[in-house]
C-alpha cells in the first residue's frame, strides 16, 4: 500500500472537512442531546432518522424540483412527523421500564427503518443530493472549500440559533426546561407532559431531518447509512457533557476534527476506529464525559 | 440450605422435569427429521445461538446490555480456528482456548464499562467491535478473515457435532443457570433494580459487573468458535452488528432475565432465518411495488423482525416464555377443576 504525501495543505483540508463534518453531527448530537435532557430517553434509531431526512429531502429536489436547501425544511417537516409518531406509539409505552427496554425499542426500529427504506429506495444506491452549487468551491488559504460546505455551516449556525431561542424565549421551551429539571414538579405546575415530551420528540428528529439532508448534499448515501452517525453524534455527547448545548458544538467541532485527521494520518483505514478508542479512552477516565456534571 | 436438599427439590420441581423431556426430545429428534441439512445448519445453530444468547442474557442480567457482543464471538471464533488451523491444537481445546481468550478480553472491555450507565455501556461495547474489526483487517495477515478459512470441527460433522454441540449447550446453559441461582445471581439481579441501593447493602457492585461481564464473554467466545466449527469457515462477517443484535433479540422475544428465554427466542428467530425464505415465492406479486429489490422477501422479513421485537416489547414485556407459562397455568387449573368436578361426584 503506498500512502500518500502527507503535506500540511492536506492536513489543513482535512481538518476543514472534519469541521463540516462536525457540523452535521452537532445537529444530530443536539437532537439527541434534547431528547435526553428533557425526556431522560435514547433513541439509538436517532441516526436512521438522518437516513429518512436525506431520503425525503432528495425526493422533493428530484421530484418537485426544489432547492436542496429549501428541502431542508420540508425534511425536517416530516422527521418531526415521523418523531411525533415514534414517541406516540413506541417510546411512550415503555416510559417508566426498564431502559433496557428504549434500547430494544430503538433497536427494533433500526430495522424497520433500514429496511423499508430498502424497499423503496434502494434502486437509488448511494446516491448524493443534486445541489446547483456542486463543484463550486473558492479558495481559503490553501485550501479549497466549496460552496456546498460553507453553506451547510451556514445552515447548522442558523438551525443551531433558532433552537437556543426556542429553548430560551418561548413558552413551550420553558417547559421543556423545566421537565428536564424536574419532570414531576413541572407536571404538579401545571405542564402538560406528554405535549412537552412529543414536542421535544418532534424537534430532535427535525434536527436529525435536517442533519440528513445536509448530510445528502454532501455525501453519498444509501439505506444503511444510519448506524454510524448514531454513535458519532453519541460520542459527541459523551464529549461535551449529557444536557449541553454549547459542549454538543465543541463536542462535535472536536470530534469531525479529530476524525478527518486520524482518516487523513492513516489513509482512511483508522478513521471510525481512532474515533471510538478516543471515546472510550475519554469514558474510561471520566465516565460523565470530559464537560459532562454529575447526571443521572 | 445444603446440597442434597437442594437436589432433591430440583429434582422434583416441575421445571427440571420440563427441561429432562425437553432434552431426550432434542436428543432424539435428529432420528426423525433425515434431512442433514436441517440438523446441520438449523438444529445445531439454533444450539449454538441459544448458548450466545443465553451468555448475552447474563450479562443483561447484571443490568449491562451489550450491542456488541459480535466482537467476543468472532475473537472466540478466530482463536479457536487459528489454533487449530496454525498450532495443531485440538479443536477441542482451542474452543474453550478461545472461549478463555474472549473471556480476557471482555475482562479488559467490562474494566472499561463498569462504570457506565446503559446507554455508554450499549455504545461502547458496539464502539468495542467495529475497533475489533478494524483490526482484524489491519493485520489481516495475521488473522486471514477478510477472504476467510476453511475450519476444522472437532468431531465430524452433521449427527456427531450435533450431539457434541448438544452436550456442550447444555452444560453452558445449566452453568449460567446456576449461576443465575446462586448468590452472585442475586447479586447480578440487585445491580440491575437498583444500583446505588445494592452498592448500600454492600454490594461491590463494581466486582459483580464484571464477573458477568466475564461469563458472558467466555460463553459468547464458546459459542464464536462452535459457530466456526459447525459452518466449517470463518470470514471477518462474524463481526457483523446482525450478530451482535441477534442474542438481543432472541433474549427479549423468548424472555428478559429467565433462562428458558434466549433458548426459545433462538428456535423462534433461526426458524424465522431459516424456514421463512421457503415463503418467498408467495410474495413475489409484490415485486412490481419495489422496483428497486429484486426480492421483497429478505427486506420485509426484517421488517417484520423489527415490528415483532417492538411488539414484545410494549405488549409481552417478559417475552414467549410467560405465555407459555400462563398457557401452562391455565391448563393445569383446568386439570385441578376437573378433579374437584370429580371429587364432587
Amino acid at each position: 500500500m503506498i500512502l500518500p504525501p502527507i503535506t500540511s495543505s492536506g492536513l489543513a483540508q482535512a481538518l476543514l472537512f472534519g469541521v463540516v463534518n462536525g457540523c452535521i453531527y452537532i445537529l444530530l448530537a443536539t437532537g439527541l442531546n434534547l431528547i435526553f435532557g428533557v425526556m431522560k430517553l435514547v433513541n439509538f434509531a436517532h441516526g436512521q432518522l438522518l437516513m429518512v431526512g436525506a431520503f425525503v429531502a432528495y425526493e422533493v429536489t428530484t421530484i418537485a424540483g426544489l432547492n436542496p436547501y429549501v428541502s431542508i425544511l420540508v425534511s425536517m417537516g416530516s422527521v418531526a412527523l415521523v418523531g411525533i409518531m415514534l414517541e406516540k406509539f413506541a417510546f411512550r409505552k415503555v416510559r417508566g421500564t426498564e431502559k433496557l427496554n428504549e434500547i430494544f425499542i430503538s433497536l427494533g426500529l433500526i430495522y424497520v427503518f433500514q429496511n423499508v427504506a430498502t424497499l423503496l429506495w434502494v434502486e437509488n444506491y448511494n446516491i448524493q443530493i443534486p445541489s446547483p452549487l456542486s463543484g463550486l468551491s473558492f479558495p481559503l488559504g490553501e485550501v479549497l472549500l466549496s460552496y456546498d460546505r460553507t453553506l451547510a455551516i451556514v445552515s447548522v449556525i442558523v438551525i443551531l440559533i433558532g433552537l437556543v431561542l426556542l429553548t430560551k424565549k418561548t413558552k413551550i421551551g420553558l417547559a421543556m426546561r423545566a421537565t428536564s429539571q424536574k419532570s414531576d414538579a413541572a407536571m404538579l405546575m401545571g405542564i402538560n407532559i406528554n405535549r412537552v415530551y412529543v414536542f421535544t420528540f418532534a424537534v430532535g428528529a427535525a434536527l436529525a431531518g435536517a442533519a440528513g439532508a445536509l448530510y445528502g448534499i454532501i455525501f453519498n448515501f444509501n439505506p444503511a447509512i444510519g448506524a454510524l452517525p448514531t454513535i458519532k453524534a453519541f460520542a459527541i455527547i459523551i464529549l461535551g457533557g449529557l444536557g449541553s448545548i454549547p459542549g454538543a458544538v465543541i463536542g462535535g467541532l472536536l470530534y469531525g476534527i479529530a476524525e478527518n485527521a486520524a482518516g487523513y494520518l492513516s489513509n482512511g483505514t483508522w478513521q471510525d476506529a481512532v474515533a471510538f478508542a478516543l471515546l472510550i479512552i475519554v469514558l474510561v477516565i471520566r465516565p460523565t464525559g470530559l464537560f459532562g456534571e454529575k447526571g443521572e | 440450605m445444603d446440597f442434597k436438599a437442594i437436589l432433591t427439590t430440583t429434582f422434583k420441581s416441575r421445571k427440571f422435569q420440563f427441561a429432562i423431556a425437553a432434552l431426550a426430545f432434542v436428543a432424539v429428534l435428529p432420528l426423525f427429521v433425515r434431512s442433514e441439512y436441517i440438523v446441520g445448519h438449523v438444529f445445531t445453530v439454533m444450539l449454538i445461538f441459544a448458548i450466545y444468547a443465553s451468555s448475552w442474557n447474563l450479562l443483561a442480567y447484571s443490568g449491562q446490555g451489550s450491542l456488541g457482543h459480535a466482537a467476543f464471538l468472532g475473537i472466540g471464533g478466530f482463536t479457536s480456528a487459528l489454533l487449530a488451523k496454525s498450532v495443531g491444537l485440538p479443536p477441542i481445546v482451542g474452543l474453550f482456548i478461545g472461549g478463555l481468550v474472549s473471556a480476557g478480553i471482555g475482562l479488559l472491555v467490562g474494566l472499561a464499562c463498569v462504570r457506565l450507565k446503559a446507554w455508554f455501556l450499549a455504545m461502547v461495547t458496539f464502539g468495542f467491535s467495529v475497533i475489533i474489526v478494524t483490526i482484524f483487517i489491519q493485520f489481516d495477515s495475521v488473522f486471514r478473515g477478510v477472504i476467510g478459512f476453511a475450519t476444522l470441527s472437532f468431531v465430524p460433522q452433521v449427527l456427531p457435532f450435533y450431539y457434541g454441540t448438544l452436550a456442550i449447550a447444555t452444560s453452558s446453559i445449566v452453568a449460567i443457570f446456576l449461576v443465575m441461582k446462586s448468590k452472585w445471581g442475586l447479586a447480578f439481579k440487585a445491580i440491575r433494580e437498583n444500583e446505588q441501593e445494592a452498592k448500600m447493602i454492600g454490594i461491590n457492585t463494581a466486582k459483580y459487573r464484571l464477573l458477568a461481564f466475564i461469563i458472558s464473554t467466555f460463553f459468547a467466545g464458546l459459542a464464536g468458535g462452535l459457530l466456526a466449527e459447525s459452518q466449517l469457515f470463518i470470514q471477518n462477517d462474524i463481526f457483523n452488528a446482525e450478530n451482535s443484535f441477534l442474542p438481543l433479540i432472541m433474549a427479549v422475544i423468548g424472555g428478559l432475565g429467565t433462562i428458558e428465554g434466549p433458548i426459545i427466542g433462538s428456535i423462534v428467530i433461526v426458524s424465522i432465518d431459516s424456514f421463512l425464505p421457503l415463503t418467498d415465492k408467495f410474495l413475489q406479486p409484490l415485486n412490481p411495488f419495489f422496483p428497486g429489490v429484486s426480492n421483497v422477501g429478505p427486506p420485509l422479513r426484517m421488517v417484520g423482525l423489527g415490528l415483532f421485537l417492538i411488539l414484545v416489547v410494549i405488549f409481552l414485556p417478559k417475552g414467549i416464555t410467560s405465555l407459555l407459562h400462563k398457557l401452562y397455568d391455565y391448563l393445569r387449573e383446568g386439570e385441578t377443576k376437573k378433579v374437584k368436578k370429580n371429587e364432587g361426584n
